[in-house]
Formats: C-alpha cells, structure tokens, sequence
C-alpha cells in the first residue's frame, strides 16, 4: 500500500498536531491526561471541514499556532 | 412705562424663542436616516464566510464622528460588533479601519449627514483579521521592534537631562507625532505585496526618528540594518502613505531622508 | 508570458476589495497561496500568518549588502539623472552625434533592466517563487543582453543609431 499523500496545508496540520501532543507529554505527569483531552477536542471541533476550504483551515492554524505557543509555555501546567 | 416696554420686550423675545424652538424641533423630528454598511466576520464559525452588514442609523441622534456611529450600533443596535478603541481622539491610533475607501482612524473621521450616500467600513486592508474590524498587527509590532525604537548610546548618563538643542529638537517634529495606527503601512502596495520583508513607511518612519536624534549614537547600526534590496527599497514613493496619515505626517519625505543620507555616507 | 501572468494575477487578486470574494476570510491571504491553487506553480510555503517565531520577538531582516541596497539605489538615479539630458538634447537639436546616441542607448537599457527587476523583486519575491525568481532574473538577464546586440547593432549600421530609427518610425507614420 502506498504511503498516504498529504497536501502541503494537510501536512502543517498533522505538524501543528505533532507539536501539540509534544507539548502535551512536557506538561506534568498528573495533567497530562487533560492536556491529550483538550487538544483531541480542540481538533475535532473542526473535523469535518471540507478539505478544500483553504481559507478556513489557514485560519484555524494560524489560530492554533498562536494557541500552541501560549499553552506551551511551562506556567501553564494544567487545563480545564 | 420703561419697565412695560422692556417686559414687553422680554415676552416678545420669548415668543420668538419658543416658535424658533420648535421649529427646530419639528426639523429634528424629520429622520435623517444614513446607512452604514460594516464588515462582519466571526472566528467562532470561521466556516462562515464574511459579508457586510447594514446598518441604518437616524443622524440626528447620533454624534458627529464614525466612531459615534459604531459605539451606537454597539450599544444599541448588535452588541457583537467587535472594534479597537480607546482615546477617542485620535492619540492612541487603536480604531485605525478603512472607511470609503481610506484608512484612517474613526475617532477623527467627520460623517457627512447630508449628502444621504452609504458609509462602506472595512478593517484594515491586507491584513489578517480577527474579528469584524479587528486586524491582526503581530507582524507589524514585531517589524516595529526590529527598529530598536529606543535610545542607544555608549556615553555614560548625564547628570540631569540629555540635552538637546532647539534645532535638533526641531528635526524630531513630523516624525514623533506618530501614533503607530498603521493605517500609512497598510495603505502602501508595496507593504501589501511584501509585508514579510518590506518594514513599511510607518516602521521606517520611526526609524529614521531614531536616525536624526541627536542623542543616539547607534545610526551607524540603524542604517546597516537596512542594506538590503527589500527592507525600504522596497518604497517606490507611491505616496499613499502620507495622503493616507490621520495625524498628516509624511512617511514618505522619511524614507526619501533616509536613502539620501544612505547613499551619502 | 507566464510571469506577465503572473504579476496580473497577484494584482487582481489583491486589488479586489475583501468581501466581494466569498474565498476570502480574511482581508489578506498571501499570494502564494491563491497562485499555488490558481496556476500549478509549486510556491514556497510561507510561516503561519507570515509570523516567525514567537509574537514577541523582533523581525530579522535580510542580511545587509550593500551592493542590493544603497549603492544599488543610488547607481539607478544616477543613471536617471545622466539619461536626461541624453534624452532631451535630440528634441532640441534635431540630431545627435554617434557616440552620444550609443550612451543614451546604453544607458536607457540599464533604466528598463533596472525597472523589470524591481517589478521581479517585488511580483516573484524569492521568498515565495525561490527558483521562479531566479529563472525570471536569468530571463531578464537574456532579454537585456538581446537588446544590448539590437543596440550595438543600431549603433553600428548605417541606421543612424536609436534616433535615428524612432525619427525614421515617426516620419513613416506621417506618410501613411
């Protein structure tokens, strides 16, 4: 089976994805949990966006890169 | 019989008072209804293309500036009208948006009542956007910081104040009134077309505010920070920029001041 | 011409005013974006709303280099400022000697290079066309160098140098 091809939008979301779930597990063992919960949620909210609403999707990763770096930073230690 | 006369007087002066009164009033009641047409766009439902929205208002009742008109249609009208603003005159440069057509700051722009023609109200142009007429200005403060907007020298503090002479105070005027609105940078195509590398006549006002102070002592590395084919030469003096300025400063007349002293040094 | 195309292309889509087109969310979208949908052009992907790095830390510029920069702006006026005269004098006089004519040639063809690369610069930034920018260049490059030989050719014949030719297109046209 070939190896799936992603466009180059779907491959900064899986990226930003990545990003996120790395800062998930360098957050404290105890939170963690809520850390993999919150960002599973924040991706599904738009799961089923049309794969060619480009606007959109560039939108929601700018948003999401924004978000990202301001939950990284380590005095965010748990999340809701 | 003076006294008579001057009572009379004073009922006949009242009289006139009242029927002036309401005749004013009967012409205040006319509606003078004026539409303005605003650009909405929401990030909760960022699937949800943006579209203008109208909004018809009676003038009569609203104050003179467009800022006026907004802070109505917030309080009254659509409370989910998002905007900047602060001062409401025209100092701290937060309600920059583009109205007909041109970028300037809605605290300072006049609503012409009567010429019954709709006001079209845009964030500002070739920007992100946040929020209805919120734009994103990260790059811009960060193009702003590669500047270094503040004073620079290896002497040692002065005892008091760092004194200036009157004329080289005279050569700050025009540059430090700038309040960073960016409505200059995002009237400017070439601002448009290479926002990424291209400072932007706002930003290279502001330096060449450091440049000409007589108290710093960094131009050298000021200019070198310049030499380059993108960061101002990309200015191609299209002068949309001081046509643009709300505070009528020349962005332009800097960027012209900075090549010239670069190719002389 | 593609790149004639291409600079249309990132006129029309950014003069267009915000709304009026539904695909637009946001009043700017980079035009690599819209150009790698529109024209099959392999662009270079640019940041995330065109921000590097964290929101407070400061631009970085291009490194310096002052070849691209003040002496590059300063050659151009000079060659503009030099031009004119050049160019006036025939109108005044009525003809022009050889080797005058060739330095006007000459350097009206730096004027024109010096224009088309601007427009390069700014319509296929490297930071967007990488190899694109590169290849408009090299063609700008030939282009010139082609009409450097028309130049020399015109200079050299009988043809009365680059005055001479627009006096002859301009009586020909009388004659029509």
């Amino acid at each position: 089976m070939p190896a799936a091809r992603f466009s180059g939008l779907q491959k900064d979301v899986l990226r930003l994805y990545r990003e996120c779930m790395r800062a998930a597990y360098a957050k404290p063992k105890e939170n963690r949990e809520h850390w993999v919960t919150f960002v599973h949620s924040q991706f599904n909210k738009y799961r089923n966006l049309p794969r060619r609403d480009f606007s959109t999707i560039e939108y929601l990763l700018r948003v999401g890169k924004k978000r990202y770096q301001m939950y990284k930073a380590s005095d965010a230690k748990d999340v809701i | 019989m003076f006294v008579h006369t001057q009572l009379k007087k004073a009922v006949t002066v009242s009289k006139l008072m009242r029927s002036i009164s309401s005749l004013v009033g009967r012409v205040s009641e006319k509606p003078n209804p004026k539409t303005f047409k605003i650009y909405r766009w929401n990030p909760d439902f960022p699937e949800k293309k943006p579209h203008m929205e109208s909004y018809t208002l009676d003038m009569n009742t609203t104050g003179p500036m467009m800022l006026d008109v907004l802070l109505k249609v917030k309080n009254e009208v659509d409370s989910t009208l998002t905007f900047r603003r602060s001062c409401r005159e025209g100092i701290c440069g937060s309600c920059a948006m583009n109205i007909n057509g041109r970028n300037t700051l809605a605290c300072i722009t006049k609503i012409n009542k009567s010429d019954g023609k709709d006001v079209d109200i845009y964030p500002l142009p070739h920007m992100y956007v946040e929020k209805d007429l919120v734009p994103d200005l990260t790059l811009f403060y960060q193009q702003y910081k590669s500047i270094q907007p503040y004073l620079q020298t290896s002497k040692p503090p002065p005892e008091k104040e760092n004194i200036q002479s009157i004329e080289d105070r005279k050569k700050l005027d025009g540059l430090y009134e700038c309040i960073l609105c960016a409505c200059c940078s995002t009237s400017c195509p070439s601002y448009w077309w290479n926002q990424q590398e291209y400072l932007g006549p706002a930003v290279l006002m502001q330096a060449y505010r450091w440049m000409v102070d007589s108290r710093d002592g960094a131009t050298e590395k000021r200019r070198q920070m310049l030499q380059n084919s993108m960061s101002l030469y990309r200015c191609h003096t299209i002068m949309n920029c001081a046509r643009t300025c709300p505070k009528g400063l020349n962005p332009g007349r800097a960027i012209a001041a900075i090549k010239r002293a670069m190719a002389t040094e | 011409m593609i790149f004639a195309r291409l600079g249309i292309k990132t006129l029309g889509t950014a003069l267009r005013p915000a709304v009026h087109s539904p695909l637009h969310h946001s009043v700017f979208r980079p035009a690599s974006a819209c150009l790698s949908r529109s024209l099959f052009i392999k662009t270079i992907p640019q940041p995330v709303g065109n921000i590097v790095g964290n929101v407070n830390d400061a631009y970085v510029g291009p490194t310096p280099n002052k070849f691209t920069g003040s002496r590059h702006w300063t050659f151009e006026r000079a060659v503009t400022i030099c031009m004119t005269p050049l160019m006036i004098t025939p109108f005044i006089t009525g003809s022009i000697s050889a080797p005058i004519d060739a330095a006007m040639a000459g350097l009206l063809l730096y004027h024109c290079y010096a224009g088309w690369e601007s427009c390069i610069i700014d319509y296929i930034p490297r930071r967007v066309y990488g190899v694109w920018h590169t290849a408009a260049m090299w063609l700008l490059i030939f282009g010139t160098a082609v009409s450097g030989y028309g130049v020399y050719v015109l200079e050299t014949s009988s043809a009365g140098g680059l005055w001479g030719l627009c006096k002859r297109i301009w009586k020909h046209k009388k004659e029509d």
